[in-house]
């Protein structure tokens, strides 16, 4: 079963918040924790998406579709990177995302992919 | 996965004999697998040229052994030769004889070892026993090939952690650990078993390697009715795959399946496997199923079912492998013989089981039972409930539909 696990927030939050050690080990943290899945043939993909702030919307205006700025979302609602594992259940995804939450100490989302077979 | 050519076959049937006799002698299951593996690539590549060598299997053992006494003749590797030259004296030359069905059985009990996960089990079954690449595995379920590889090798740790031996499991383990095989092989056909096309016509692959094992597992095992059972279930499953899904890979209910794309000679392998399994050995869940199976199977149109029949099936299934989705099923088959309203009936006993809760299968029947009972309102919301819920596209397609359909009429 496949999963989304997703990561929420903005740099310039985060910046303000933790100190500089803090940064350092969350990313050694992550690196682990990415090697940790590779190893257990558990790991699909993970990206970090850049600062929301530089995102672009592209919105439906008159008629054609129109690049704009934004989203202007509140900060720690912005989507800041995601995982994508193939896991033996929910109860395993949801592991792996609890090892991230005590990590940052922010909430962290699960979504199954729709990848799941049909019934017989 | 290409499509299979006869060399490719023969490679496949004889993966898990090749592995079978390398293991006897050498022992280690992880580097034993690995340099199969590569004799069983060096032969996919050179056999179509350089034509078939004079036997096959021979040619096979003789390469793979090499490249572990290639790897084991490297200094860093020394103490593991001492130890497998040890057991080289150990092992009497007869043993390069043994019956291969028996290697077979031995590795299915090995790769399917309680110790591994699910995907562990599917992923391992399909490389050491049905003789696919990493790639083609990888390429099956939708991952990278470097995460299976991973997912593969990770296996192989873990059994020589466990310390599982290559060999066949105690009488008084044996039928929990066959439950487990049947499992493997039931999931790797249903993962297969998909009604997408496109990319995913890949995974059709999967069904028949499942149906495959099952097969040379029933040669090996011809008097367990599960074996049997379960492979009857595969056989009559598969054979409606042509009918079960339109051009764009949507599916098609049962009832408004084309019968005449149904594949006969299939039905009829599967009709005649059940038909003498049944009574002739304990019953199980997988014959039950195959026996269901068969009597739709055997209808020439939906209206010509007979559910009476199946109904009396569900029963019994119910009585010695109890669970919700077999009374979901029971459900549907009392609904066909008693009407909608009685089927609805027994579903309600279902609405406080927490094992269904998250799932849509139980709205989706129960939407289609509102439909039939002419409530197309309250159809509609179970419809719409169980769109959301269900993890497969083509599911969520069909049931979307189903709930507009009804949204316009």
């Amino acid at each position: 079963m496949k999963y989304m696990i997703l990561t929420f927030g903005d740099q310039a939050t985060m910046m303000q918040e933790r100190t500089v050690a803090w940064v350092k080990e969350m990313i050694q943290f992550m690196h682990g924790l990415n090697a940790e899945l590779q190893k257990s043939g558990e790991w699909i993909t993970a990206e970090g998406l850049a600062d929301a702030t530089a995102a672009k919307t592209v919105r439906f205006q008159g008629g054609i579709p129109v690049p704009t700025d934004g989203p202007f979302a509140e900060a720690k609602e912005s989507l800041a990177g995601y995982w994508i594992v193939d896991v033996e259940s929910e109860a395993r995804a949801l592991e792996i995302a609890s090892r991230i939450v005590a990590f940052v100490e922010r909430p962290i989302e699960v979504r199954q992919i729709m990848a799941a077979p049909p019934d017989l | 996965m290409k499509p299979t050519t006869d060399i490719e076959g023969l490679l496949r049937e004889l993966a898990p004999q090749v592995l079978g006799a390398v293991l006897r002698r050498y022992r280690q299951f992880d580097a034993c697998e690995d340099a199969v593996q590569e004799a069983l690539l060096g032969a996919a590549q050179n056999w179509p040229a350089q034509g078939l060598p004079e036997s096959p299997r021979s040619w096979l053992i003789a390469v793979a052994s090499r490249r572990l006494v290639d790897e084991w003749r490297s200094e860093s590797a020394r103490r593991r030769r001492e130890e497998a030259s040890a057991f080289d004296t150990a092992e009497p030359s007869s043993e390069w004889q043994a019956p291969e069905q028996d290697d077979t059985l031995r590795l299915l009990f090995l790769c399917c070892h309680p110790s591994l996960s699910v995907p562990s089990q599917l992923a391992l079954t399909l490389r050491a026993v049905g003789g696919l690449t990493t790639a083609e595995i990888a390429s099956a379920f939708l991952v990278p090939e470097a995460t299976m590889a991973q997912r593969i090798s990770r296996a192989k740790q873990t059994i020589k952690g466990s310390g599982a031996e290559f060999e066949l499991p105690s009488e008084s383990e044996r039928s929990l650990r066959l439950s487990v095989v049947l499992h493997v092989l039931y999931l790797i056909f249903n993962e297969g078993y998909t009604t997408s096309s496109g990319p995913s016509l890949q995974r059709a692959d999967l069904t028949t390697e499942a149906i495959r094992l099952a097969r040379s597992l029933l040669q090996i095992l011809p008097h367990e009715g599960e074996v049997a059972g379960l492979l009857a279930l595969m056989l009559l499953t598969d054979a409606r795959r042509a009918a079960r899904s339109d051009a764009d890979g949507s599916i098609i209910p049962l009832a408004e399946q084309d019968r005449s794309l149904w594949h006969a000679p299939q039905i009829a392998e599967g009709v005649a496997l059940i038909t003498r399994t049944l009574g002739k050995a304990p019953v199980g869940p997988y014959q039950m199923q195959a026996a269901i199976a068969a009597v739709h199977d055997e209808a020439r149109t939906a209206s010509d079912t007979d559910w009476p029949q199946i109904l009396a099936l569900y029963g019994v299934l119910e009585q010695i492998s109890p669970g919700p989705i077999v009374t979901l099923n029971h459900a549907v088959a009392v609904a066909m013989v008693h009407g909608p309203r009685a089927g609805l009936a027994l579903l309600g006993k279902l609405d406080s089981d927490e094992r269904l809760a998250l799932t849509h299968r139980l709205d989706a029947v129960r939407g289609h039972l509102l439909e039939l009972a002419g409530d197309e309102a309250a159809a509609r919301e179970a419809y719409q409930r169980a769109a959301r819920m269900t993890a497969s596209v083509p599911e969520q397609r069909y049931l979307t539909l189903k709930a507009a359909r009804l949204l316009r009429s």
